[in-house]
């Protein structure tokens, strides 16, 4: 039988680990996306050397599997003296891992953005940096951003591989709960609405960032 | 003053021009005419170094187009307005008037948008000015166009083929605005497929034909039995523009 009212006492150790999931995430979505801009902009730059990085960064960081990474991180890193907690271990891991996927997302926007509105910009005078800033990114990101949303709620349900490198959020979590009460069936119902809540939210913040970029072609 | 000179430029393997030499004076308004391939847009878009020069110079008010610390200069005092109008999609109408001048000549906000009021009045889309460009038709987009290029304060506007996007009615409202500007001393210099607009607003027709300059004549001799029209490739490109 179903009895949420056991999970009552449980409820600020779901807490604790919802808020460590949501801190996580909140720096790794913005670690990622600054991540993405900047390596989508080496991708698309003139310099040889930048597109090559950046090429072999998506790559790299695409073909492996984020737990090898974040063991690697954790677990390996030290053994060269390099100690990172758990929670800045899954920050920096998910941020860089993530970030290869966001950099796609941007580099396609920016790829998708009318020759001939650059080519407009270019012919006033502007600045690479202005045409950048005022006029590529602006417009890539409207055609970016909904699959952007997808990369980033794919970042808060990876959050939960954390737990395997000790980090309580909130899946670690669930499995204490779930292995001192032995009802798993309630504690995972608990979890799947937690996580819910903070998809839920930012596909939330995600469509109004997509309505505020897109308010040109809306105004119809 | 435009100084072009010996101007080639080749695409891969294709020579598109073949040693192009012209002078434009300032104040000139002249139409650059020929048939499609013929190099003119090309010709157009080398003046503001959006295509790269393969050999020859190109010097505007004595900067070199092809040296990169001079193109910049180059470009405030060459604006630009495109067949597809190219409007920046994401902003309105008065900020894709007042950008440029903002960010490239620094000028004050305010100041920039009390000159795209003025302009916009112009060309009557006073009432427009908060409209992305996705509201507007195809020929109030392109007014809008030659708003941003005036916002500049060119000394030359450059008009790569303003109106063949557009309907005939739209045309005639784009080519009205052209024709008032050509009467008020800037220099201008348009690639056109329209003949009437070229003859009665021009000062001197260029006409190109595979890269090179076939005939460079005032707009009178151009037009005359004697003149252009006696080469028969002109002739024959005239009759056909015409017969559309």
């Amino acid at each position: 039988m179903l009895d949420l009212s056991s999970m009552s006492e449980h409820m600020p150790a779901f807490i604790d680990g919802f808020i460590i999931t949501a801190e996580v995430s909140i720096i790794s979505i913005l670690g990622s996306f600054l991540i993405g801009l900047v390596f989508a902009l080496m991708r698309v730059s003139d310099n040889h050397i930048f597109r090559t990085i950046s090429y072999w960064y998506v790559d790299l960081f695409r073909n492996i599997p984020f737990i090898v990474l974040i063991f690697f991180a954790y677990y390996g890193l030290p053994e060269v003296g390099v100690y990172i907690d758990a929670f800045w271990t899954g920050c920096l891991t998910l941020s860089v891992a993530v970030g290869a996927y966001a950099a796609e997302t941007i580099r396609a926007g920016i790829l998708n953005v009318d020759k001939g509105i650059i080519e407009a910009a270019k012919s006033f005078g502007f600045s690479k940096l202005k045409i950048y800033r005022k006029i590529i990114l602006p417009i890539a990101l409207t055609t970016s951003v909904r699959p952007l949303g997808s990369v980033f709620i794919n970042l808060i349900l990876t959050t939960s591989i954390l737990s395997a490198i000790t980090l309580g959020e909130l899946t670690g979590a669930s499995k204490i709960i779930a292995s001192t009460t032995f009802r798993p069936f309630e504690v995972y119902v608990f979890l799947v609405f937690f996580y819910g809540i903070l998809t839920f939210a930012l596909s939330g913040v995600i469509a109004i960032w997509h309505r505020h970029l897109n308010k040109y072609n809306e105004a119809n | 003053m435009i100084e072009i000179d010996k101007l080639c430029k080749n695409f891969g393997d294709l020579e598109v021009l073949k040693g192009i030499d012209l002078t434009i004076r300032p104040g000139e308004v002249m139409s650059i005419l020929g048939g499609s391939g013929s190099g003119k847009s090309t010709l157009l878009r080398c003046i503001n170094g959006l295509e790269e020069i393969t050999s020859g110079k190109i010097i505007v008010d004595g900067l070199d187009v092809s040296r990169k610390s001079e193109l910049r200069e180059v470009r405030k005092k060459c604006s630009m307005v495109f067949q597809q109008f190219d409007l920046y999609p994401h902003l309105t109408v008065s900020e894709n008037i007042t950008l440029a001048p903002i960010s490239v000549l620094d000028l004050e906000k305010s100041e920039a948008e009390k000159k795209a009021e003025e302009l916009l009045e112009s060309v009557g889309l006073t009432d427009r000015s908060h409209y992305y460009p996705a509201q507007l038709s195809g020929g109030q987009k392109q007014r809008v166009g030659i708003c941003r290029a005036l916002a500049m304060s060119p000394d030359y506007l450059l008009l790569d083929e303003v109106t063949s996007s557009l309907d005939p009615e739209m045309t005639a409202e784009v080519l009205d605005i052209l024709k008032k500007l050509a009467g008020q001393g800037i220099t201008m210099i348009s690639v056109t497929h329209e003949i009437e607009f070229a003859r009665e607003i021009s000062d001197r027709i260029v006409f190109l034909d595979d890269g090179k300059i076939l005939n460079d004549l005032p707009t009178s001799e151009f037009f005359d039995e004697n003149g252009g029209l006696s080469d028969p490739r002109i002739a024959k490109f005239l009759s056909k523009m015409s017969g559309r």
